[in-house]
């Protein structure tokens, strides 16, 4: 037994996007734009040129937040979403009835409906792919060019991830709403 | 192509049949599905089955970083970062993780093909290898064959040109090409490339080097954009620390890019404009007295008739500010800080040549670098060492008949082995050659998507009377040839090893992860094949014409004349007796013993005492070299920075880099000027038909000043012309401030013609169609950031 969780050293993304195909060449993802499991936000840049504020212009890897109190699991009315015992929010697609009570829960809108099974997904750790075969880190931690995620176990004080949210600073993204998220954005 | 195969059918037959013999694909691991325009997509997805794990070099661009492919019951569905590499450490790119689409792209060429209607209007016949090879030497009713036109030319073997593009089987197509069929006429991607910072580099610091970007404390980045243009190991350590963590950045681009968005400061300088803003940090640099004496003294030749060089023309930064529209203050505070800080890098950039001052550029960059004195140290411009490999020689024979390469109007410095695209084309097509080229053999290369002015590089192709093209999908160019043989993509190859140098030098090896598709070959094989169908007929043309070896061999008797083919070289298939796997075997064991090459077979890199000095440090980072037996300095006393280059003068090349007027930024009113660059998602136009980097980026944009939008009513997707002195394209607008009002950008690679590329046709606009083709003028290498436009909504 885990818990899970994802720390993010966000200031090194360069919006490369490798995570984004890494996820899906592993998981299997639909193409299309709007069939992702992770994603880098962007947000655009402040100013007129030449004036423009770098500060402004941001990259945020994002994806599902792993919320220990997760809105998602709460709606679902078919208990298709579900934690695992390790602490992942998962979808079981033979439950799912796309409902999409859950979309509409999620604050990070972290969830799309995969087409070729009409279901609701999302980012599952690599629970199912990676994790499954005994390797330690997720597919878009993996292939980072700047290694900007560190996944592991938050339960473990020796784990890479324990020990890098004991020493750096970090916040969790839309904190006041309680849902406890589990990917760590480090200052 | 007609007798090419649906998409959808592709998906049910080809790719079953041919990854897995017959057998039905596992339906977890290769997964399809359809769009709403009708497009068959292909996915992957792992299992928990049991795969093989091979290690590679990727191929998406010329970076070559090592990764791992999973390979599920006969189906690459995972391409993994290989975590020896020093060079790549750890990662994949986007373009990297897509490979499998390359791998499994349903528009892949697939059989050797044959020309049976006009040039470019796409009817192809399906033949076998030797139907194509026997095309090539003796032709069709549609086409001369090589053997013909020889004849016709009396055995001057220059009337055949080639080109090829960057990757790990260059080398072999050279061979066959150049030192064996005996053309000098070759060009390649480096005179539309790089071309003036090697050379550069090379004739002021002695090498391009590598920037320690670990160790580096200040960085300035001009009109290199390493967070698009991915390059490791300097993308990977760059990031890591910038933004206030170690590694201070300044950016310089006319257009605020991604790497811009990680700079401390960033200066929208005036394309072209580079030089200026150099000379005057280097002027600050010496009014203040702020080098390094002692280094330069001992390592800078002619130091001090640059000083007085820079002082004299008053290379101020006042004068610079009206060029660059870099404020003075800002290139005081720059020049001050650069060389108050312990480890700073002017970085070399790796880019295309932008302006026609490039190459002075580079040599006032490399000059302040010596300045510094950070230079063959910790945190600076490094030099490193190579693991050296075993070299095969080839035997290259004499052509009597043969001449000399032509393509030198207008250039400084012959660089004699790869000549100039622009020049060389241009030539031909102006009728300035003395003696015809009459064939064009290719390999790896779009020319009609790299040189710039596709309407000249489409009227030289057609101009040929043969047209050879070996690659993997049908590219613009391909489109203009008359024989066509599908190549292996670098996943289904086992490529010749290669050794990498610099701070952490390993040898790494790719390998072919599953056998090549369809009846696609491997390069070197291809090499081997068609030099076995040409060599007797052009020995016996040479026989005929060549007076030398008619005086060498007049009288010899059978055995004697087959003694002497051999034993001169006119035996092309020699370089290839051996496979690429036993000529990598050999070398490597050669080099470094039998267990070097199982450690090389198994992970894909090796290194003298890799197992001792390998080590994972954290889940992301490996120890590759401890501390201690890095490459930081390696020149010592013969260290040198030409800065006074008196020989250049010979060839009428400033000796030391000097400003001239006509260099200034100039647009006339309503145009505005033309820059291109790249993507993180793209390589140029090899990439553009990946349908996984296509769902990143469906097509390019015009970027345009917002303001200047707004004035003619332009606005988000509004469909452009794009018009300069040589073409128009037509393109979708994307209004941002991230430009200034006079100019506009556009990414390379895209607005491919081929039809039969279905991802990539008709999406966006092709940048070389619409720029000028100009040189610089030292080595001829093509300037990309020279031409104004007019665009009008349509």
């Amino acid at each position: 037994m885990a818990n899970y969780g994802m720390a993010l050293d966000y200031k090194n993304c360069i919006n490369c996007k490798a995570c984004e195909v890494a996820c899906k060449e592993e998981n299997g993802v639909q193409l299309g734009a709007d069939k992702h499991r992770i994603w880098v936000g962007v947000k655009e840049i402040e100013g007129l040129w030449p004036n423009l504020s770098i500060a402004s212009s941001t990259f945020e890897p994002s994806q599902c937040q792993q919320c220990e109190n997760a809105p998602c699991q709460e709606v679902c009315p078919t208990k298709a979403t579900h934690y695992t015992k390790d602490g992942v929010v998962m979808v079981d697609a033979d439950k799912c009835i796309l409902c999409s009570y859950c979309m509409e829960a999620c604050p990070y809108d972290a969830r799309y409906v995969k087409e070729d099974t009409m279901t609701v997904d999302k980012c599952t750790f690599c629970s199912d792919t990676r994790l499954l075969r005994g390797e330690t880190t997720t597919a878009c931690q993996a292939t980072c060019p700047t290694k900007v995620r560190t996944f592991g176990d938050l339960d473990d004080p020796n784990s890479e991830i324990s020990i890098l949210l004991a020493h750096r600073e970090h916040r969790t993204l839309k904190t006041h709403l309680g849902t406890k998220p589990k990917l760590f954005y480090l200052i | 192509m007609k007798v090419e195969i649906s998409r959808r059918r592709f998906l049910q037959g080809s790719v079953a049949l041919s990854i897995i013999g017959g057998t039905s694909i596992g339906a977890t691991s290769l997964l399809s599905d359809e769009n709403e325009h009708g497009e068959m997509r292909i996915m992957t997805r792992t299992t928990n089955t049991k795969a093989q794990k091979v290690p590679f070099l990727c191929g998406m661009c010329v970076n070559k970083c090592a990764g791992v492919a999973r390979v599920e019951k006969g189906v690459v569905v995972k391409l993994d970062p290989n975590p020896y590499f020093p060079k790549s450490r750890n990662m994949l790119c986007p373009r990297g993780n897509a490979g499998i689409q390359t791998l499994y792209d349903p528009d892949r060429l697939k059989y050797p093909l044959v020309r049976v209607g006009n040039r470019g209007d796409g009817k192809y016949k399906r033949v076998s290898w030797d139907e194509a090879y026997d095309a090539i030497l003796n032709g069709t009713d549609k086409f001369k064959g090589l053997l013909q036109i020889l004849d016709e030319e009396k055995d001057n073997r220059s009337t055949i040109g080639y080109c090829n593009g960057e990757g790990l089987s260059k080398e072999g197509f050279e061979e066959l090409m150049g030192l064996k069929i005996g053309t000098p006429n070759y060009v390649d991607e480096i005179s539309i490339c790089l071309e003036t910072v090697l050379g550069g580099y090379s004739a002021t610091i002695g090498a391009y080097g590598e920037a320690d970007m670990n160790n580096a404390d200040y960085v300035i980045i001009a009109g290199a954009n390493r967070a698009e243009a991915i390059i490791t190991p300097d993308t990977m350590d760059m990031f890591k620390r910038s933004k206030g963590r170690g590694l201070k950045t300044i950016v310089l681009d006319p257009r605020f890019t991604n790497t811009a968005a990680k700079a401390d400061r960033w200066y929208a300088i005036n394309p072209g404009t580079d030089l200026a803003f150099v000379l005057a940090l280097t002027y600050v640099v010496f009014s203040e007295n702020l080098y390094d004496k002692e280094f330069a003294k001992k390592y800078l030749i002619g130091y001090e008739d640059y000083k007085n060089h820079v002082i004299k023309n008053s290379y101020t930064p006042q004068w610079a500010e009206k060029i660059t529209n870099i404020p003075a203050d800002e290139i005081y505070k720059t020049a001050r800080e650069f060389m108050s800080s312990e480890h700073p890098i002017y970085y070399q950039g790796r880019r295309s040549v932008f302006a026609k001052n490039d190459f002075q550029l580079r040599r006032a960059q490399a000059i302040f670098q010596g300045l510094s004195g950070n230079l063959d140290k910790k945190g600076g411009i490094i030099y490193g060492k190579k693991l050296a490999l075993p070299k095969e020689d080839v035997n290259s024979p004499m052509y009597a008949q043969a001449q000399d390469r032509f393509d030198k109007e207008g250039i400084a410095i012959f660089a004699g082995k790869t000549g100039s695209w622009i020049v060389f084309r241009n030539m031909v097509l102006e009728g300035k050659n003395p003696y015809p080229v009459r064939a064009m053999f290719m390999r790896k290369h779009n020319p009609m998507a790299g040189v710039p002015n596709t309407k000249k590089t489409e009227e030289f192709l057609k101009k040929m009377d043969l047209n050879v093209m070996i690659d993997i999908l049908p590219s613009d160019t391909t489109m203009f040839c008359d024989v066509i043989l599908p190549e292996a993509s670098y996943l289904e190859r086992t490529s010749p090893v290669a050794s990498y140098g610099f701070l952490e030098p390993a040898i790494v090896q790719r390998r072919a992860a599953i056998k090549p598709m369809f009846e696609s070959k491997t390069p070197e094989v291809i090499y081997k094949e068609l030099a076995e169908k040409l060599t007797e007929p052009l020995w016996k043309n040479s026989l005929k014409y060549d007076e030398d070896v008619q005086d060498d061999t007049k009288g010899m008797k059978v055995d004697e004349l087959a003694k002497y083919y051999k034993e001169n070289g006119f035996d092309l298939t020699e370089p290839w007796e051996k496979s690429v796997e036993e000529l990598n075997k050999e070398r490597v064991v050669k080099a470094f013993g039998e267990e070097a090459w199982n450690t090389l077979e198994e992970k894909g890199v090796y290194y003298p005492n890799m197992d001792k000095y390998h080590k994972q440090l954290n889940p992301n980072e490996y120890q590759y070299y401890p501390e201690d037996k890095k490459n930081y300095t390696t020149k010592g006393d013969k260290l040198k920075v030409v800065v006074n280059f008196k020989n250049l003068a010979k060839k009428g090349v400033d000796p030391m880099p000097t400003w001239h007027d006509e260099w200034a930024f100039k647009v006339p009113d309503g145009q505005f000027r033309l820059v291109t660059g790249r993507h993180a998602q793209f390589t140029q136009s090899g990439t553009t038909n990946n349908m996984a980097l296509r769902d990143l980026i469906p097509t390019n944009y015009i970027w345009i000043n917002k303001r200047e939008a707004k004035k003619r009513g332009i606005e988000f997707g509004d469909m452009l012309e794009v018009k300069s002195s040589v073409g128009k394209v037509h393109i979708k607008a994307y209004p941002t401030e991230k430009i200034a009002p006079n100019m506009i950008f556009m990414l390379h690679g895209f607005g491919g013609s081929s039809k039969e590329m279905e991802m990539a046709y008709g999406k966006g606009g092709n940048d070389a169609s619409i720029i000028e083709d100009k040189i610089e003028p030292v080595y001829g290498a093509a300037v990309m950031h020279e031409t104004n436009v007019e665009i009008r909504k349509v």
